[in-house]
């Protein structure tokens, strides 16, 4: 079976690996459907409690398809069109955030700055390999411009408030999510034109880990670390949830140009940088006094807001990205 | 053609920078004959209340537009016609009907001229014990001069189309909307029987603000309320406050 695997071409693999993806998630959607047409009394608590889980199950589910489905089109129409489907996913992104970040008249200008030009150039510099630039890109040259444009617009009050937010929505949405189709034009010697499996890689280990956290925080007894900022996070499920990712990557070796030991501390690295980034973005949310970005619980997308899917994977990307190009001198 | 193409790029445009939601909480869309009242604080209302409408209802509403903006380039009177289909109306009331307290004069002053019309035709004596008669809604509609600036809504309604208006006449500047102007009491006394249903727009006046030109993506909605009614011998300033408060109330939903 393995040898069979690496006998096929890169494409190949490739288009084995979205199959099966399609294939467990068709399984796992008609289960769900034969599930649900069991028949629930409908005045019993529980039973309302389980159809509000069922649809968020679904709500899971929907996002996993369309996710599946953006990942198979930005990779059959190359890699270019799957760094523009990544500036849109940020650029949604984004919105959602400076939706539910109050701004001031005057941070106009730096608001169509950072959408218009901000986030167009940085992937840009992305699709361009331009990695030296586009590292820097934002927390220097950015970091500079938009307070500029800002302080021009002669509005001191709350000030560097503001800033702060504009910026760390840039630094969130659109710099690490840059950062995850930079990994498919990574050049690893001997791994031409398989930077999907690396994109797959990280996705995968980082949706394992967030998914074993979230099913064990509910089992274990409740003991959150900072139930303030966070009623599920603790360090039982946690440390759960980031081995799951490290095994997952560790299983998923083959797909990568690492060796397994390398495989297993990159996921480690990964998840540990994207469980704990969620939960920085958690007490953002709070601190804003929702529980969901997306518009009062509905967004445009559908699911509980686009963010809430993508967060880990920001704060994973640049993590995962720099740890690799510098471990192996790229 | 043009304007069709117009309309779909103007609603890929609005729900790719706003989203353009409409939530409703008070009413389901129905293809039944409204007027939309809602707060006003950008220019851009009228847009996005377009885009939330669903394709059925759009094409049965006609939002209303400030005459004197919206007609001062070729471009923005086009727009306005042709994919807005929009009821121009004039902010610069005509000097007979300046603001909000002289423009109910009329109205007061047309009922008892009315009220006495009506009682001499009717006979010889008239009992002074009954109480003098409201006008009915038609003897309203009749009694509207063609200058007065709720006219184009007039023959929209009469012609069975839904209306979106904008009750605080100008554009707010603060959280809350500013006091309703008494169009809506006198469309409500003349039209009984069509719905209204009030509506809160949130957001958009960070989409672009007063002198800015290019829009900021920002997430927007459109909540649609529980229809009001004019109750029966309702006074003109307690049912203006209470579609107000009906309005600001679904900020919170």
């Amino acid at each position: 079976m393995n040898q069979f695997l690496r006998n096929l071409t890169a494409t190949q693999q490739i288009g084995a690996l979205f199959l099966v993806v399609f294939g467990i998630l068709s399984i796992v959607t008609v289960w769900a459907f034969v599930r649900n047409l069991r028949e629930h009394a409908s005045d019993d608590p529980e039973a309302e409690a389980q159809a509000l889980e069922a649809k968020r199950f679904w709500g899971l589910l929907k996002t996993s398809w369309v996710m599946a489905t953006v990942f198979w089109v930005g990779w059959v129409l190359g890699e270019t069109v799957a760094t523009v489907l990544f500036a849109i996913v940020g650029f949604f992104a984004l919105r959602e955030f400076i939706t539910l970040s109050p701004t001031r008249r005057g941070d106009h200008r730096s608001l169509v700055l950072a959408f218009f030009v901000v986030l167009p150039l940085q992937f840009w510099l992305v699709g361009s390999k331009h990695f030296d630039l586009f590292t820097v890109f934002i927390p220097v040259y950015v970091f500079l411009a938009l307070p500029v444009v800002s302080a021009l617009a002669n509005d001191p009050q709350r000030f560097l408030e503001r800033n702060a937010k504009l910026q760390w929505g840039i630094m969130v949405c659109v710099y690490g999510m840059s950062h995850v189709p930079a990994l498919l034009l990574l050049d690893f010697p001997g791994y031409r034109d398989k930077g999907a499996f690396l994109v797959f890689f990280l996705v995968f280990v980082v949706q394992t880990c967030m998914l074993v956290q979230h099913l064990l925080g509910r089992r274990f007894p409740h003991k959150p670390v900072a139930p303030q900022v966070s009623q599920s996070f603790q360090w039982t499920s946690w440390l759960a949830g980031v081995a799951a990712g490290g095994l997952a990557g560790g299983l998923l070796t083959f797909i990568t140009p690492f060796k397994p030991g390398q495989a297993l501390g990159m996921a480690l690295l990964a998840c540990v940088a994207g469980s704990l980034g969620h939960l920085v973005m958690k007490a953002l949310k709070r601190d804003r006094g929702i529980t969901s970005w997306g518009m009062q619980g509905m967004s445009v997308t559908g699911a509980g807001g686009l963010l809430d899917r993508v967060d880990a994977l920001c704060f994973a990307a640049p993590v995962f990205f720099h740890s690799a190009r510098w471990y192996f001198g790229l | 053609m043009l304007a069709k193409l117009m309309s779909l790029l103007l609603l890929g445009i609005v729900r790719f920078l706003t989203g353009s939601q409409a939530r409703w909480y008070g009413c389901p869309p129905k293809a039944e004959q409204r007027i939309y009242f809602a707060n006003h604080q950008s220019h851009a209302d009228m847009v996005l209340i377009w885009a939330a409408l669903p394709e059925e209802l759009r094409s049965i509403t006609r939002p209303i537009a400030a005459k004197d903006y919206w007609t001062k380039t070729p471009f923005r009177q086009w727009i306005t016609t042709a994919v807005f289909n929009a009821v121009y109306v004039d902010r610069q009331a005509t000097p007979a009907r300046p603001a909000a307290p002289a423009a109910a004069d009329p109205t007061v002053a047309q009922a008892p001229a009315a009220d006495t019309d009506t009682a001499a035709a009717g006979g010889p004596d008239p009992s002074p014990e009954v109480p003098p008669r409201a006008p009915t809604p038609e003897e309203l509609r009749a009694a509207l001069p063609e200058s007065d600036p709720l006219a184009p809504l007039v023959r929209a309604l009469e012609s069975g189309d839904s209306i979106v208006i904008f009750p605080e006449g100008t554009r707010g500047h603060g959280d809350e909307p500013q006091a309703f102007k008494s169009g809506l009491f006198k469309l409500a006394q003349m039209f009984p029987q069509v719905v209204l249903v009030p509506a809160w727009i949130n957001n958009v006046q960070r989409v672009m603000p007063k002198g800015e030109v290019v829009p900021v993506p920002i997430l927007c909605s459109v909540t649609f309320g529980t229809p009001i009614q004019l109750e029966a011998g309702e006074e003109r300033r307690p049912f203006l406050d209470r579609a107000r408060r009906a309005v600001i109330a679904l900020r919170e939903v």
